[in-house]
């Protein structure tokens, strides 16, 4: 008793840290809804409070033996005399959450070709289909790509084949993955793979391939068939039947596990969002990432992106989103990615590599382009807007640039420089800031700069609008809260 | 167009306070903006129909708060940043 006596301090002491002395810690809040705040840290820990707690706590004046003045000093907003530990312990977790940018390019994208068999009205690259090679990158270009590959300081990579459709070259997957198997001898990265495709060429001797190798498979998959075919407009018609063949072949050839499926949004979208997810659920999918309409390549030529705008789209992601937690206290877990994300960053100290949603942006750091022709772009974004004739985020070239060349290029190093939240008007004392991004392609397709007016942003108005609801979730709703905590991944 | 006026106590709001608060709401209004006899006049002009002179004057309590966030934990932040990326080779 007597060594316990002299290790654990009495209640009484701990009360007594002096009212309002204690010291803040760096902080940021927004407004949440009527009345309540989101107040959060450098690290992303967070506090909903009220304005009159709010103004409390910053003008110094939280009595040091109530709730709130403990959850302040554990949740790392102020320190006393008793627990000037906090700045070690907030230097940590932010060296955690920073770790992903020493860590640098996980995600290389080689455009295989441009070629499809489809033409959809919303695809975001051209799709050329006469001149067979023109549009089909050659193994000297993914030779000239894979040297850079395997410069990044990353210890895992992953090589993601897109196109338009990848399988319409697929002698050219089969050799990047062969060079690139062979070169990790030497390196021993933790290589994977993964080929972006609609299926339609899906055969015996692809899923061999992808077998054999460890490959895993996403597809699109917009809706129902009439939504799915009218969004992605396929000769013969047969798109969404080719597509769910192709997923119940993959599933059961290759593991449920190894393949899934994104949806794109359109107009058409907006008022199916439940016959989208019961989609997914007849085709055994376990998730659904209810993505917007982006701002590129035919989708602007087209208007589609003014069609409708964030609110309509958030009523739709809501929509959806409540249906997929009714699914879950139904018994089946069913994720909806976005918010997961979302979750994964309010409530764990681990960054994700999500290229939207990262300080500085994600672009060429977590991810980077190989276009057919061997250019090489900072992001999807960057190579969409290109293909509508604005190569304003072209770093350079496979053949005539090298990884020093491209990675400190003035084009990244300056769009690095201007998409750090922390020095971006609005975005710098935003109390969402830990959770958010700055994306500089989209600012720059829709606004014509890189930093933008977050005033006039859909990016921001957007992304304001499910943190506020995944918090109100979190916050009120006891039962929505017990399953979004099982979405966090450990 | 409607057009209204707010005018600050320039001893008790800065103007870089008053200008962050009216920058957030660039959707909804433009602002000519004067600071004269120790007023910050704002004159508003808007079309839209929600009542911006109190969202704006609350705003500008916000903003108010951030700066002094801001600037009591500016030291600490650079210490915090400081140790966070010291042994990592990346600062000098």
């Amino acid at each position: 008793m007597a060594l316990l006596g002299k290790k654990f301090k009495l209640l009484e002491v701990f009360d007594q840290a002096t009212n309002g002395q204690y010291q803040l810690l760096p902080s940021r809040f927004a407004a949440l809804d009527d009345g309540r705040y989101l107040l959060s840290n450098e690290v992303g820990e967070y506090l909903v409070v009220t304005r009159p707690d709010l103004e409390s706590f910053i003008r110094k004046q939280v009595p040091a033996n109530t709730d709130f003045y403990h959850d302040l000093k554990s949740k790392h907003f102020l320190f006393d005399d008793d627990s000037n530990v906090a700045l070690d312990l907030l230097a940590l977790k932010y060296r955690t959450k920073a770790q992903r940018i020493s860590q640098f390019t996980a995600l290389h994208i080689f455009v295989i070709s441009l070629r499809c068999d489809y033409t959809c009205q919303y695809c975001q690259v051209s799709r050329q289909t006469d001149d067979k090679h023109a549009f089909d990158m050659s193994e000297e270009t993914a030779n000239k790509a894979l040297d850079l590959v395997f410069k990044s300081p990353s210890p895992a990579i992953k090589i993601e084949f897109q196109g338009g459709e990848p399988l319409l070259n697929f002698a050219l997957i089969q050799y990047v993955v062969n060079e690139a198997n062979r070169r990790n001898e030497k390196h021993q990265k933790d290589l994977q793979f993964v080929i972006t495709t609609n299926l339609s060429l899906l055969n015996q001797e692809v899923l061999e391939f992808c077998q054999a190798h460890d490959i895993h498979l996403s597809t699109s998959l917009d809706g129902p068939e009439n939504l799915h075919n009218t969004n992605r407009p396929r000769p013969g018609k047969n798109g969404y039947q080719l597509t769910v063949n192709g997923i119940k072949k993959a599933q059961s050839f290759l593991g449920h596990n190894k393949i899934g499926a994104l949806m794109t949004t359109t107009e058409k979208s907006l008022p199916h969002v439940k016959s989208i997810i019961d989609t997914y659920l007849e085709n055994n999918l376990d998730c659904i990432f209810l993505r917007p309409l982006s701002p590129y390549g035919f989708a602007i030529k087209n208007q589609q992106a003014h069609k409708y705008d964030v609110d309509r789209w958030f009523e739709f992601y809501k929509e959806g989103l409540d249906y997929v937690l009714e699914i879950n206290r139904q018994g089946y877990q069913f994720v909806e990615l976005y918010t997961q994300l979302i979750i994964n960053k309010l409530l764990s100290p681990f960054s994700e590599g999500y290229v939207d949603l990262q300080s500085p942006t994600g672009a060429a750091i977590s991810a980077i382009v190989y276009n057919y022709d061997g250019d090489v772009y900072a992001s999807d974004e960057a190579r969409m807007l290109a293909e509508m004739g604005n190569k304003k985020f072209r770093l350079g070239n496979v053949h005539t640039d090298d990884y020093e060349g491209i990675w400190l290029s003035d084009t990244l190093l300056d769009t690095l420089e201007c998409s750090l939240s922390e020095s971006i008007p609005m975005c710098n004392d935003c109390g969402f800031l830990p959770y958010c991004g700055t994306d500089p392609v989209y600012h720059y397709a829709t606004q014509g700069d890189v930093v933008g007016h977050k005033a006039l942003s859909g990016f921001c108005n957007k992304n304001m609008k499910i943190f506020k609801h995944i918090i109100h979730l979190l916050e009120d709703d006891p039962e929505a809260r017990k399953i979004l905590l099982t979405w966090v991944r450990t | 167009m409607k057009e209204d006026v707010i005018i600050f106590d320039a001893s008790v709001f800065s103007i870089d306070t008053v200008k962050r608060a009216l920058y957030r709401f660039a959707d909804k209004c433009s602002f000519d903006i004067q600071l004269k006899d120790n007023e910050i006049t704002v004159k508003i002009h808007t079309d839209s129909s929600d009542d911006m002179v109190a969202r704006i004057k609350n705003e500008v309590l916000d903003q108010d708060l951030r700066d002094t966030l801001a600037k009591e934990t500016a030291n600490i932040r650079t210490l915090i940043l400081a140790n966070a990326f010291s042994n990592t080779g990346l600062i000098q």
